[in-house]
């Protein structure tokens, strides 16, 4: 193939993804239960006046932005793990480290603790990353990314037992919104979500830039990566984190979102129809942020009158693509 | 005519396409043991499968007795054929005990308690194979030759007449490849037991059996006793190889060095 | 003998826990007259016979099925991760009943809970065909993360449902991790002879499970129909699932913590392993639900949070134990 066709069709990718993610944010912010056409919004955008103007500052915009910020964070997080796993399933949703962040920040507001929930959340993510690394240690045996996976799922499900444990201790409203913030919500988010999650978002996304030639390196496998230079467990463990960090910065503003995670990745990589680690995790983070928002849309607008968390409509979406990932491989004969 | 024993009219095998063995009309002589070779791929194995019905003919039929075995209740056949498919995987942590009493199977009613019977049969198998010692032992700590041995007292306790096994002593080393082979023997002339196993190492088959079925890439070469089977004309055909046929100084049966 | 001495002083202490202990607690002679010397107008003895009497039969209802479920799945699956909660058959069930409700507009009682029953058996075939099992190709991995997914999937549909209908919260907390709160609203009756049915046929056919579990080869030589089996274990799991959903809700992690235990103690006879699947599940829920009225009083934690403060840690202990095989 010559080098000019195949740049053509990246291209073609690349416009794809972008162009599914401006109709996602688009459609985001005219549906709802009044609908606001596009001619409104721009004329709110340009003059600050009239109910386009107030869906887009008030109603939608932050809700609709802070799921671009989440779903992207998420996107590249799940890639992360992905490559350093070699594992579609290897996702911090799959692997707990987003049950361990919502359960950081459920005990924090459980107890009246005054720490940023980010922080909570980043705190709660690496602990539940360290409790899955150590309880899938075997002396003697090095530590299969199945067994990392499986480990993971037992820890999300022993984070998630606590939140509902550390629920009941709250007055009941508190805990009705808690419980609805465990599953995934996007529900009343204002411009101060949208900073949070773009402003540490972008942070983190320059750390992983400076990372990924290192990670380009660890996808060649431990011993050709040190090889040719790389300080392997320092890499490993640098992305890792970067990874947990990103995740715990959705879980911050969005709750533990179901399933977006490990979905992006491998659609962004699909319909970008890049194989590059930046690639993927740029394509990643565009495809968690379509997802997201999508999601979101879907669970505002599906049952008229009422809203739906998130996080109901992501794992509706991702379980079937969980499942066909199964019986692919049952196909391919190689679990 | 009323026919004894194993017996195969036009039996043809073959995964879907593919024929494996074609019109093979053969008798396994009863109340010996008779080992079936040949090379990878050759089919041996689907054959032994047919005779145990695990794997329905293209066309044809196995008889057991006279009956055709695709015709017999499934229970009343395990009681009269057992199989040892192979390398069979025991549920963990499993003693030795455990697992061969699951041999009594067949023999167990609806909502029979454990008889005194299938305590005896159990207890004897176990004997047999000699693991009495180690019977409360689970089986994941017992080694390579000790465990195949649980798994021949686990068909022993199915007490049939017909005895097949599919490769028994593979991942065995030598000293225990003889130890397995020898009780299969033992149980041969002790209980007139007809016992069919298909094999890979010749010299050990042709030491060790009565009777030899020796497949080819094109179906079936010989079968009949060792010294009419193993001869260079067979091995060539069979497996292409180029050997001198020579009496074993111990047994005085045929035994083969290759070139 | 010491093991069973033991399993029979366990299962009566958790049977007098959950008489006894309450807000309004009890002594054993209050529960003793409750039931014996009844006097109507001692509130004590009202509470026992009313509520915590359900709540006792509900739990055993729960337990027992769920443990027998778990052990029965665990021997023809080859399985040691496969329990009813996570294989998402408790969620098939919870899903069935709650769309019934949805669907006839009717609240769920006991005509709709029976529902259950085929939720159950949809959900237990969709795991096995895309966990492999069927195959015999399925790793213990595959079917555990088939059935996350599909436990995944039905959650979140009920979850959506339940929101979607503006019910209580206590109502979306029973259908989504299980709780004996409702016991005394729950068909019990009738559950309870579709614990029995379940508990005898797999009685029934447990020699020829345990021929299964040395893998379907072995079993057909051993002569027992692998099909005829699986379909008759299926029924078995539906069966005492499905009630044990019935009166619970989706309890998970039941399943997956009894069976080990139980074939220790039933020393890998299938028939024994039943008997103390029965009575340690009925321990399991009972004084996991006592302690949840406990730590938190005067509210409750459901019963369903506390066996997964336990069941995750076991799960995650499970794992570690796999054969490296197993991963592969």
């Amino acid at each position: 193939m010559s080098g000019m066709g195949s740049g053509n069709v990246v291209l073609r990718g690349w416009a794809l993804l972008a162009g599914l993610l401006a109709a996602a944010i688009l459609v985001s912010l005219a549906v709802g239960q009044i609908m606001v056409t596009p001619a409104e919004l721009l004329r709110g955008l340009m003059t600050g006046t009239g109910p386009g103007a107030l869906t887009l500052r008030v109603l939608r915009g932050p809700s609709t932005l802070t799921a671009v910020g989440a779903g992207a964070a998420l996107g590249a997080s799940g890639t992360i793990f992905q490559i350093l796993l070699r594992n579609p399933l290897a996702a911090p949703d799959v692997m707990g480290f987003m049950s361990g962040a919502g359960c950081a920040v459920v005990a924090g507001v459980a107890f009246g603790l005054f720490i940023p929930l980010p922080i909570l959340a980043a705190l709660g993510g690496l602990v539940a990353a360290a409790l899955v690394s150590g309880l899938s240690f075997h002396r003697g045996g090095r530590q299969s990314p199945l067994t990392l996976i499986l480990v993971g799922i037992g820890i999300g499900f022993f984070a998630s037992a606590v939140s509902s444990f550390l629920v009941i201790r709250m007055p009941p409203q508190e805990a009705a919104d808690a419980q609805r913030w465990l599953t995934g919500s996007l529900a009343a988010r204002n411009w101060g979500h949208v900073l949070q999650v773009f402003g540490l978002g972008a942070l983190l996304f320059i750390v992983l830039a400076l990372q990924v030639r290192a990670m380009a390196l660890l996808e060649l496998g431990d011993e050709l990566a040190a090889g040719l230079g790389a300080r392997v467990e320092r890499a490993r463990y640098g992305l890792i984190c970067t990874g947990v960090l990103l995740a715990a910065v959705g879980v911050a503003v969005a709750g533990p979102v179901p399933f977006v995670a490990m979905m992006a990745g491998p659609l962004g990589m699909r319909i970008a129809g890049v194989k590059h680690p930046a690639s993927r995790l740029t394509a990643a983070a565009i495809a968690g942020a379509t997802i997201t928002v999508l999601a979101d849309v879907i669970s505002r607008s599906a049952i008229p009158g009422l809203q739906l968390p998130v996080g109901v409509m992501t794992g509706i979406m991702g379980a079937p693509y969980l499942l066909w990932l199964l019986w692919k491989e049952v196909e391919a004969g190689e679990v | 005519m009323i026919e004894t024993g194993l017996t195969t009219t036009s039996l043809t095998l073959g995964y879907r396409e593919r024929v494996v063995i074609r019109e093979l009309s053969i008798a396994v002589p009863d109340q010996s043991v008779t080992s079936i070779l040949g090379p990878n791929g050759c089919g041996k194995s689907t054959f032994l499968k047919a005779l145990a019905r695990l794997i329905a003919p293209t066309s044809g039929q196995v008889c057991l007795s006279g009956d055709d075995i695709g015709k017999i209740d499934t229970r009343l056949l395990a009681r009269r054929l057992s199989i040892l498919p192979q390398s069979p995987k025991a549920p963990e942590g499993i003693t030795v005990s455990d697992l061969v009493r699951r041999g009594r199977t067949p023999w167990r009613g609806l909502l029979a308690p454990w008889s005194e019977e299938d305590a005896r049969v159990c207890q004897q198998a176990l004997e047999q194979v000699g693991l009495s010692d180690l019977a409360d032992r689970p089986i994941d700590e017992l080694s390579g030759g000790q465990r195949q041995r649980a798994w021949i007292a686990l068909v022993l306790a199915q007490n049939t007449p017909y005895l097949l096994l599919d490769e028994p002593t593979t991942w065995l080393d030598l000293a225990h490849q003889l130890e397995v082979l020898s009780l299969l023997q033992q149980r041969n002339r002790d209980h007139g037991t007809t016992v069919v196993t298909v094999l890979h190492d010749l010299n050990l088959a042709v030491r060790f059996s009565d009777h030899l079925i020796l497949f080819g890439g094109n179906g079936l070469v010989a079968a009949g006793q060792p010294e009419d089977v193993i001869t260079p004309d067979n091995l060539l055909s069979a497996f292409g190889l180029k050997a001198l046929v020579m009496p074993d100084p111990i047994t005085g049966r045929p035994m083969i060095v290759p070139h | 003998m010491k093991a069973a001495v033991g399993l029979v002083l366990l299962f009566f202490v958790a049977v007098a826990l959950t008489l006894v202990v309450g807000v309004r607690n009890a002594g054993i002679v209050d529960v003793w007259q409750a039931f014996f010397a009844f006097d109507a107008s001692d509130p004590t003895h009202a509470v026992i016979r009313s509520v915590r009497a359900p709540r006792l039969i509900a739990g055993l209802i729960a337990g027992a099925g769920l443990g027998m479920a778990g052990t029965v799945m665990q021997a023809v699956t080859r399985n040691p991760l496969a329990d009813p909660g996570l294989l998402g058959v408790n969620a098939g069930a919870a899903f069935a009943v709650v769309v019934g409700a949805l669907v006839t507009g009717y609240a769920d009682s006991g005509m709709m809970a029976a529902l259950a029953f085929p939720g159950a058996a949809i959900a237990s075939i969709a795991v096995f065909l895309v966990g492999g099992a069927r195959s015999g190709a399925g790793s213990p991995v595959r079917l555990t993360l088939a059935g996350v997914a599909i436990n995944a999937l039905l959650l979140s549909l009920v979850s959506a449902i339940i929101l979607s209908r503006n019910e209580t919260l206590e109502i979306f907390r029973f259908w989504v991790t299980g709780s004996l709160a409702q016991a005394n609203a729950r068909p019990l009756e009738a559950m309870f002879i579709a614990l029995v049915v379940g508990a005898g046929i797999s009685a029934v056919i447990a020699p020829r499970i345990e021929a299964l579990a040395l893998g379907s080869t072995l079993a057909r030589g051993l002569g027992t129909k692998p099909g005829a089996v699986q379909l008759s274990a299926l029924a078995a799991i539906t069966l005492m699932t499905g009630a044990a959903v019935a009166v619970a809700g989706p309890i998970a992690f039941v399943g997956l913590v009894v069976p080990p235990l139980a074939r220790r103690i039933g020393r890998h006879v299938l028939r024994r392993e039943l008997v103390v699947s029965a009575i340690l599940g009925g321990s399991m829920i009972l004084l996991a639900d006592t302690v949840g009225r406990l730590v938190v009083a005067p509210a409750e934690i459901r019963v369903g949070i506390m066996t997964a403060l336990v069941g995750a840690p076991a799960f995650i202990f499970v794992v570690r134990r796999l054969k490296p095989g197993a991963l592969t």
